[in-house]
């Protein structure tokens, strides 16, 4: 395939996404309750989101490909439009076609045993699905499979030309390590400026940082409430797009802050009124769950709300909904940037847990399970997250000290043929039973 | 065990530096039994004493919000003598005469056991998530540092420095084995002040790193192998494995097509290698 057939079949695949989500929008607008009201503005900045990488590929105009974990406040303050790689997976696993891609992928030669998350992008840009920004960034962390996506676009025809900057994580966590990163930062501001013409203005980056500070306050606050029994969100609404909302899009844009103050009100008026994470007639809370990983995007509405309305079980925290941040000092750009590097670096979900040490698991475990009242932890044992499957050991005994029941599942959370559904069901009817939760 | 020896030493004299400086200093020591000092408690102390959480509208005071300077620490030491039993030193204004500001904060537990060892740190560490033990008092849901805020209900009955460090005090003493002195520091003069003791205990969190890293190996957990594919005795196998699937999912495809039904996969994985 030559540039011009990638890009009208990229564009053609980014669309069909697009629109995939406005149908979602379209149905959250039929649910008259606040909660759907959060919905459709969640989706309206995502898909303004879109329609901007949309705009930058017909019109060429400056746009980059990268990570949640890439500091998102600089694109916003560079005035960058920007999409995720990882996109499909981690905010579109819904779309009608994920299955129908990831058994490409396999075709391809992918081993089933690398992260579905890692394939899929892999899959898109061999087969042409995936817009070629004008300048990509790599990601050199968490796991070692996400490199495997550069050694992809080096040989590939179409995005070899690219060019692409990693900012490269020291393995410790310390002072030193958050100074380096924050150089890296830095020359991945250089980067960004020689190649999309693009600048960074450090004033407008203070109030971009202010307004993220802003957006992290209140989620903070949000998480809060989750601590009241019950509480006044599951799996629905709250974590995954917490996080979305704060790092995947406009990070630092007002709208953002105005969604979690939507959200704080919307939670602070269930917990006044003693309301659970479901409105089911005669429902209660019996389980309180930390999902200690990303959602099962694949295949979540066959399980989620199984859970909820079979055992009464409320997702009260998850990897993604943790809230393990502080909030940037925007004294000076060297302060702005060493506090976006800790941020990056050693907070973000999942770059958190599978980058960082292992202490960070058993923390996490004894902080949430004693704030938020936690009757089990499942760590679910995504495929892809094998840094994680080697603390296993770790989190279970941490749970035993605890006196809190732990389970390890074994799955893929975006193929749901890796583990049968109904196997999943199986074992977790059989932890809950068995653990005399029900 | 004295690892964090020489922090509990600077935190005493970073106390004893800012105290001779001539900040507001109030210390007061309650070295009796943990159901003594809860008893002498006008609020409740324990499992479930703060069941609901603290909103905006019903903060009397907020301690710790990252804005105004945040810093929390546990230390200990298997030798008491380092410490003084029950003492509790507040640098800096107190609750009661802050109602609707939002103080800087930081909190320093310093326990000590002579039995304590390396492996009983995770426990410890433990003690200062005192989730929804305290009436009235909400401590943030953070991962680093302290933000907490002590409600209006509270504040009407009186709720300083003095009861939350009794209630600390005893929650720690009462549940947390091997513990038999403790002493704590609450200083809320200053964002400085804050920050400059945070950078006084800055060093113990790596050590706190590192002997969880040991005490982890020695349960068998060694956090820092070096594994993967290319070292594997196996991997030849997984490779073939892959070729033999790769192999089976293209033949099914063209027998497939040759039957004339649609292929499971619209797009034709065409390599653009």
């Amino acid at each position: 395939m030559d540039v011009q057939a990638v890009k009208t079949q990229s564009l053609a695949r980014y669309k069909e996404e697009r629109d995939w989500f406005a149908l979602l929008a379209e149905a959250a607008k039929q649910m008259p309750t606040s909660e759907g009201e959060l919905q459709v503005k969640l989706l309206e900045i995502l898909l303004d989101s879109k329609q901007t990488v949309v705009d930058c590929v017909e019109n060429d105009k400056p746009f980059i490909g990268g990570y949640f974990c890439n500091a998102p406040e600089l694109f916003h303050a560079m005035d960058l439009p920007w999409f995720m790689l990882m996109e499909t997976p981690f905010l579109a696993a819904s779309a009608p076609y994920l299955l129908n891609d990831i058994e490409g992928a396999e075709e391809m030669g992918m081993g089933t045993d690398l992260c579905t998350a890692i394939r899929l992008p892999i899959y898109y840009i061999e087969n042409g699905l995936m817009p070629v920004p004008t300048a990509l960034l790599g990601l050199l962390y968490p796991c070692d499979g996400a490199p495997m996506l550069h050694q992809v676009i080096e040989h590939n025809k179409v995005w070899k030309d690219v060019p692409i900057y990693a900012c490269d994580p020291p393995y410790t966590s310390d002072e030193r390590a958050v100074q380096y990163f924050a150089e890296e930062l830095s020359r991945m501001v250089e980067f960004l400026e020689k190649h999309t013409g693009k600048t960074l203005d450090v004033d407008r980056l203070k109030q971009v940082c202010e307004e993220s500070n802003r957006t992290y306050s209140l989620w903070q606050d949000y998480n809060e409430l989750r601590r009241s029994v019950p509480s006044p969100h599951g799996w629905a609404i709250g974590g995954a797009q917490a996080f979305a909302i704060s790092q995947c899009f406009v990070a630092g844009d007002p709208r953002c802050s105005a969604w979690f103050e939507q959200l704080c009100k919307c939670a602070e008026e269930r917990v006044a009124a003693g309301k659970g994470a479901s409105d089911q007639e005669g429902w209660k809370e019996k389980i309180r769950l930390f999902w200690f990983d990303i959602m099962p995007y694949g295949w979540i509405f066959e399980y989620m709300p199984w859970l909820e309305s079979e055992w009464g079980a409320t997702i009260v925290m998850d990897m993604f909904g943790n809230f393990p941040y502080t909030l940037i000092d925007t004294s000076s750009r060297e302060t702005m940037l060493h506090d976006l590097a800790k941020r990056n670096l050693l907070d973000a979900p999942m770059i958190r847990q599978a980058r960082g040490t292992a202490e960070n698991f058993s923390n996490d475990i004894r902080r949430i399970v004693t704030d938020y009242k936690i009757d089990c932890v499942i760590w679910p044992g995504h495929m892809g997250h094998k840094d994680g499957s080697a603390t296993i050991g770790i989190m279970r005994d941490t749970c035993r000290e605890l006196g809190v029941p732990f389970l390890h599942i074994g799955l893929d959370l975006f193929d749901k043929r890796y583990t049968s559904i109904d196997e999943v069901k199986d074992k977790t009817s059989d932890f809950f039973r068995g653990m005399g939760l029900a | 065990m004295a690892a964090f020896d020489r922090h509990i030493r600077d935190v005493l004299e970073f106390s004893e530096s800012l105290r001779r400086t001539g900040r507001d200093c109030k210390q007061l020591v309650y070295p009796e039994a943990p159901d003594v000092l809860r008893s002498t408690l006008p609020i409740s102390v324990g499992p479930g004493a703060n069941p609901g959480i603290i909103l905006r509208g019903d903060t009397f005071v907020e301690l710790g919000n990252p804005t105004a300077g945040s810093c929390s620490s546990l230390l200990w030491s298997d030798d008491p003598s380092l410490i003084r039993d029950g003492r509790i030193t507040l640098l800096g204004p107190d609750i009661p005469e802050s109602g609707g500001a939002s103080l800087p904060f930081a909190q320093v537990l310093m326990l000590a056991g002579e039995r304590l060892l390396p492996m009983d740190h995770e426990r410890l560490q433990q003690a200062h998530i005192v989730g929804d033990q305290i009436e009235g008092y909400m401590v943030r849901s953070a991962a680093e540092n302290i933000w907490s805020r002590v409600g209006k209900n509270a504040a009407q009955r009186g709720f300083n420095f003095e009861m939350l460090g009794k209630a600390l005090l005893s929650l720690v003493k009462c549940d947390v084995k091997g513990v038999t002195a403790m002493e704590i520091l609450f200083v809320t003069t200053s964002k400085q002040d804050v920050k400059d003791l945070s950078e006084v205990v800055y060093s113990a969190k790596e050590i706190a790193s590192e002997i969880l890293k040991e005490t982890w190996k020695e349960r068998g957990y060694d956090v820092d192998c070096q594994f993967d594919c290319a070292s594997c005795h196996d991997e030849e196998v997984c490779d073939e494995i892959r070729d033999v699937l790769v192999t089976i999912k293209r033949e099914a495809r063209t027998s497939d097509a040759a039957a004339g039904s649609e292929p499971s996969n619209p797009i034709k994985a065409e390599l653009n290698s």
